[in-house]
């Protein structure tokens, strides 16, 4: 019997997402045994026409990382969409837009101003910025059209399923290919992740009091940060409580907070605004009453970027998606 | 399987009737998916609305309903027991307000009826994701907590017991009996206080269904009325209550000794005491703040001593709940310290007392046993009493210094036989059927009553203490031995701490605020909670045990022992296959209502306690709690047909 098909592509993403696949060590052996990889253009040599060959449907699956934000990338994965069985949103980009869709707090023209003419380090005394369509010694050359929005994958096509992470850890991308082979797939639409926040896993909770207050807020670079204590407990931001489990705790390891890479929990639509409002719930709920409205200004104000912390990940999915630009 | 959902359309005759085209209404009410009844009728809630209702619901099987009337804050309950009354749960029906919020609020027929049905639309998707909500019921605890053993307290708790209720009397200090304890003879009958209280606090420390708990604090309370849970800190005594017989032979020993504050501090006592001679219960605390084993030193003096082994160094404070139906505050008052008003010298000059200092010097169980001396010793010549002290700062008429001014003069007229008494006033306040009559007679014995502008000084010269005072519009001075301020009476220190611990408001002087000045006086705004005394403003014995006998009555006449209460319907659950246990909720809600099940690393809400607020729905970064009756997913459907 033929193995399945399996293609791994790439759009807007750091690449991360496909050392995750490398990550795997010996482990990519047992999966190159048990499918065939047909399309993955970060190691293999294949061609989009390939792709356009093959019949609809007869790849097994496709996993796709990074967001959606140039006009080739809607094209690629519209044909794997057509090509394929299954669609797994993979790594945090593809599943929520990831750090790319922090774009979405500019457009095209306000990043290619500063991009193309702004940075210091830019060299462009002519102001050339990119062109869709380029004349060039009697031809046109023509590149894909740059979004003003960066999107999900979900938003471009239907997707079955997300490995959530940034990026995914190789025990849930296993998990999850042997779930595919197995046929022990969940309910279409679900992340293959747990469905309950860090905080259920994290290896401080323990040292978390039970009733936690924000007394003032302190970004990680302006305290030593005690390795064993929740991290919450220290003034230091977490995202921890609003973000599903399943990363391996790899950020608190290493003494840092969550940032939400793995996105909102099963309960939850807008990771940013559950963020938001229960950073909002703790902040000065001891001093609240007496507070003025001055000193509770002043202490929204220690959290320079609120739109960034807490949208970090998933701006593109949530229900802002965008900064409206007039 | 798909609802049945009926939408009944009320005109309220003309009300919506004329302004909304209510036919239309229905007809787009018929259009929506699941709706098997659209209809209308002129008046929903008329005893003939709620026929046609209840026949709709049974003829149609209908398992949601929708009613597009008045504001739900009117006939809402109503609607809903008409459900009920046709085996339909309650909240499967989903009220809109048509009529303040269409008919009433635009001329414009057109705009008003595209609102309504807007509104209907929306009220139809959110009735499909509603759920049945069973209403919970929860047998009443009648006992009741009383805070405070003065006269106020100790009149409510064996008003209770003696129904067979079981009191809990709190008390913080190391004794019961409060501020009237500690005077002799009390306005206007002279009764000596000891006495006339020793029956009731004998009667409170031995009837079973009492337990009077001195020395103690109130740490929290969490849950309703009917329904609360207090937790009390016992204070480490260091004396067992069981062992002691209160023979006073650690007293001696003692190498401490401290200022002792229930003689204000007129008299020394040692760092094991009990307040005053006859206090009860009879037994000693150590005071942790001066014990010099306690703090860490050498001494084992006291123990020694003891004959009954009853000393304990490893005494620890206590935290323990109960669960009661009611509380009743009666943590009393105290006074206004006139330190800060410098143009009295009182703390600079010796000899100037207050009105509660001299209370003390002519207590027979106070640090003089009962005589009137001057600092050095000699009985004073000539009183000065000034009355009204700081009145005019604390913006009240504390309404019991002219009495006790009064009964002062009187006594001292009595105990020091030539004595004068001259007293101070700018307006005198006797107001109760025998309040004059001490006042008259005290005049009649010579005390002289000087009516001045209340700018009163007092300085020291050679001989002793000189007021200085304006009356008649001429300024005088007048040499006096020993000068009595009548000083304004205030809350407690404990009252705000109290008042936030049970969420009750304070009025603008401190005091506990009254649910109604005249007709609730006994009352808060939280049901279940009241107060009685002096925490609620400055009143005299009779008014406070008045008030103690009120609240307490009306514990008895509500508090029914056996009684169900319903609980609040509209409660948070939490999803423990979401909840990640970030304590979050548990950080923010304000009825202590959730906790953490440390087995499943999960928040749990505990439905006799919580009230339905929502504010854990919005803080939960999960979205494991949610709000029964009140959904995410109830809310968006709304929203998005009134945005569509």
């Amino acid at each position: 019997m033929a193995k399945p098909k399996v293609a791994l592509y790439w759009c807007a993403s750091c690449g991360g997402c496909e050392e995750a696949v490398v990550d795997l060590a010996e482990d990519i052996l047992k999966v190159v045994e048990a499918v065939d990889i047909i399309f993955w253009p970060v190691a293999m040599d294949f061609k989009k026409a390939d792709v356009e060959g093959m019949a609809d449907g007869e790849i097994a699956v496709s996993f796709i990382n990074g967001a959606i934000r140039t006009e080739e990338q809607g094209e690629m994965v519209k044909l794997l969409r057509r090509k394929s069985g299954l669609v797994v949103a993979f790594g945090s980009c593809a599943h929520l837009g990831g750090i790319p869709g922090l774009a979405n707090f500019w457009n095209r023209e306000t990043i290619f101003e500063r991009v193309y003419k702004g940075v210091p380090t830019m060299d462009n005394p002519e102001g050339v910025l990119p062109q869709t369509r380029t004349a060039v010694a009697g031809k046109e050359l023509t590149i894909p059209e740059f979004w003003d929005t960066v999107h999900t994958l979900d938003q471009v096509i239907p997707v079955d399923y997300y490995l959530p992470g940034c990026a995914p850890p190789p025990d849930l991308i296993m998990n999850a290919i042997t779930a595919i082979l197995e046929g022990k797939l969940p309910e279409k639409g679900a992340v293959l992740a747990p469905d309950k926040s860090l905080c259920d896993t994290c290896p401080l909770a323990d040292s978390k009091p039970e009733k936690l207050s924000l007394k003032e807020v302190k970004r990680p670079y302006e305290v030593i940060l005690d390795p064993e204590k929740c991290f919450l407990a220290q003034g230091v931001i977490c995202l921890g409580p609003a973000t599903r489990s399943g990363c391996g705790e790899r950020c608190i390891n290493a003494c840092m907070p969550c940032r939400g890479c793995f996105g909102p929990t099963k309960g939850a639509r807008d990771q940013g605004a559950r963020s938001l409002s229960f950073v909002a719930s703790l902040l000065g709920i001891e001093e609240e009453e007496k507070m003025t409205d001055e000193e509770v200004e002043k202490l929204i104000d220690q959290i320079p970027d609120p739109a960034g912390l807490f949208y970090m990940y998933s701006l593109p999915s949530s229900l802002l998606r965008r900064r409206i630009m007039k | 399987m798909a609802e049945r959902i009926g939408v009944f359309v009320c005109k309220c005759g003309p009300n919506i009737g004329d302004r909304i085209d209510v036919d239309s209404v229905v007809a787009e009410a018929e259009g929506i998916e699941d709706v098997v009844t659209a209809k209308s009728h002129n008046l929903l809630c008329s005893e003939d609305g709620i026929r046609f209702l209840q026949e709709e619901i049974r003829k149609g099987g209908l398992t949601r309903v929708v009613i597009a009337a008045c504001t739900p804050k009117q006939y809402e309950q109503k609607f809903m027991r008409a459900c009920e009354g046709v085996g339909l749960n309650p909240y499967l029906l989903q009220m809109t307000n048509i009529r303040e919020q269409c008919a009433w609020v635009t001329p414009d027929p057109a705009q008003a009826t595209a609102k309504a049905k807007s509104l209907v639309r929306a009220a139809t998707m959110r009735a499909t994701l509603q759920e049945p909500i069973e209403k919970k019921e929860i047998e009443i605890h009648p006992d009741v907590l009383v805070v405070g053993s003065g006269v106020a307290g100790l009149e409510a708790t064996l008003t209770l017991a003696q129904k067979g209720r079981k009191v809990y009397l709190l008390e913080k200090s190391p004794c019961i009996g409060g501020l009237g304890a500690r005077f002799e003879e009390v306005y206007q009958t002279m009764e000596c206080a000891p006495c006339m209280l020793a029956p009731e606090l004998q009667e409170v420390l031995q009837k079973e269904n009492i337990e009077a708990i001195t020395y103690g604090e109130l740490e929290g309370v969490v849950g309703s009325y009917g329904n609360f849970t207090v937790k009390i800190r016992r204070k480490a005594r260091y004396v067992s209550e069981e062992a002691c017989i209160g023979c006073s032979a650690c007293f001696e020993p003692c190498p401490v000794e401290v200022s002792n504050e229930f003689d204000e501090g007129l008299s020394k006592r040692k760092a094991i005491y009990i307040p005053f001679a006859g206090a009860l219960p009879n037994v000693p605390v150590i005071d942790e703040a001066n014990c010099i084993k306690l703090k860490g030193g050498e001494c084992n003096a006291c123990q020694e001593a003891c004959p009954f082994d009853a000393i304990d160094f490893d005494d620890q404070d206590r935290i323990e709940e109960k669960r009661v139906g009611a509380i009743i505050l009666a943590t009393g008052s105290t006074q206004f310290n006139p330190s800060s008003l410098a143009q009295y010298g009182y703390g600079r000059f010796d000899n100037v007392l207050t009105g509660l200092e001299l209370e003390r010097l002519n207590a027979s169980n106070g640090p003089t046993g009962g005589k009137i001396l001057l600092k050095d010793g000699r009985e004073p010549r000539s009183v000065a009493f000034v009355y009204c002290v700081g009145r005019k700062e604390k913006g009240h008429c504390s309404g019991i210094c002219c009495m006790y001014s009064v009964k002062l003069a009187h006594l001292l007229k009595e105990k020091i036989p030539g004595v004068e008494v001259y007293s101070f006033y700018t307006d005198l306040c006797l107001p109760k059927k025998e309040h004059q009559r001490l006042y008259e007679e005290v005049v009649e014995k010579g005390v002289e009553f000087i009516r001045s502008n209340g700018s009163e000084r007092v300085s020291r010269d050679g001989k002793g203490l000189v007021v200085e005072y304006k009356a008649d519009s001429t300024s005088k001075s007048l040499a006096v031995d020993m000068v009595v301020l009548a000083p304004a009476i205030e809350p407690n220190p404990d009252t705000a701490k109290l008042a936030a611990i049970l969420d009750i408001p304070l009025d603008e002087r401190g005091f506990f605020s009254e649910e109604h000045p005249l007709m609730k006086s006994f009352g808060t705004p939280l049901e279940g909670v009241f107060i009685a005394g002096c925490c609620q403003g400055p009143k005299d014995i009779g008014d406070a045990v008045a008030q103690g006998g009120a609240a307490a009555g009306r514990i008895l006449s509500r508090l029914i022992p056996g009684e169900k209460l319903e609980l609040e319907p509209i409660v948070a659950v939490i999803d423990e296959e979401i909840c990640g246990g970030c304590n979050t909720c548990i950080s923010i809600c304000p009825y202590s209502a959730i906790s953490r099940d440390e087995e499943k690393k999960v928040a749990v809400v505990d439905d006799t306690l919580c009230r339905g607020c929502g504010t854990c729905v919005a803080a939960c970064p999960t979205g494991a709690a949610r709000a029964k009756h009140f959904t995410n997913e109830e809310i968006f459907a709304e929203i998005r047909e009134v945005v569509r």
